[in-house]
């Protein structure tokens, strides 16, 4: 566990190394949460039209991400 | 590249296909390379690993893979980033799993239907294949076998090599028992 140990004695300086992990993990968590609510919102019935307008970006954006119709 | 693959290699990616197409995420992860190499027999990687003794621990291995896809695939380091930042990864997993199920963020396709795409290569599977490569030319091995994705799995950050060394197989752990010496890392 020695890279997490490093990331931890470190977070609280300035290494950008630390910031840019925690943006790259907090990007995942991000996809992983839309996902989840997405599929929730599906499988209640919501049109790719509403999903989309809830989130702020194109029907055709989260249509390509993930539905096929 | 795929031409100088081993048919233990090639065994590793298609069954990391199999894991997917199986319901395992949506997209072919590093993730997913460790867990065919966890199942193969006979092979050079097997022999690593049986060799570090994992011979028996290979479901711990396993369990430890499956705690990091329920946290939404995260690793130590980058759940301990986020705790840098304030925010608690742990709880976030488990107040969605109240509402949506224990798995939730796990990215699994329980309700086949709602997603429908063929699976992918994802990019850090792919990175690992080329590192695989470039591990097998510093040892000028002639082919890639599936010990030179294990050597590259342990070689970039991420979940897969974080429960790897906490079960002691490490880039140096592995280059011992494989070439019983301690030549330095490929780039």
């Amino acid at each position: 566990m020695t890279e997490a140990t490093d990331l931890a004695e470190r977070a609280g300086d300035r290494d950008p190394r630390v910031g840019l992990r925690a943006v790259a993990a907090l990007r995942r968590l991000l996809e992983q949460l839309e996902a989840v609510q997405v599929r929730n919102a599906r499988n209640q019935g919501w049109s790719w039209q509403e999903i989309a307008a809830e989130l702020g970006v194109s029907r055709q954006a989260v249509h390509k991400k993930y539905g096929r119709h | 590249m795929f031409e100088r693959f081993t048919n233990d290699a090639r065994g590793v990616v298609k069954s990391a296909f199999e894991y997917v197409e199986g319901g395992d995420g949506q997209s072919v992860e590093p993730e997913h390379l460790l867990l065919a190499l966890l199942d193969r027999e006979g092979s050079r990687g097997s022999f690593a690993l049986t060799a570090l003794g994992l011979g028996e621990r290979r479901e711990s291995v396993r369990q430890a893979l499956r705690q990091a896809r329920r946290r939404a695939g995260l690793s130590q380091a980058d759940t301990d980033a986020l705790a840098g930042l304030g925010i608690d990864v742990a709880e976030i997993v488990s107040r969605v799993e109240e509402v949506h199920g224990v798995g939730a963020m796990s990215g699994d396709r329980k309700d086949k239907g709602w997603w429908s795409g063929r699976p992918s290569f994802g990019r850090g599977a792919k990175g690992v294949l080329e590192h695989s490569l470039r591990v097998a030319l510093a040892q000028r091995d002639r082919h890639i076998g599936d010990e030179h994705i294990l050597l590259a799995l342990t070689m970039r950050p991420g979940v897969p090599a974080e429960v790897l060394a906490d079960h002691g197989v490490t880039y140096e752990s592995l280059v011992r028992v494989l070439y019983g010496g301690g030549e330095s890392k490929a780039g």
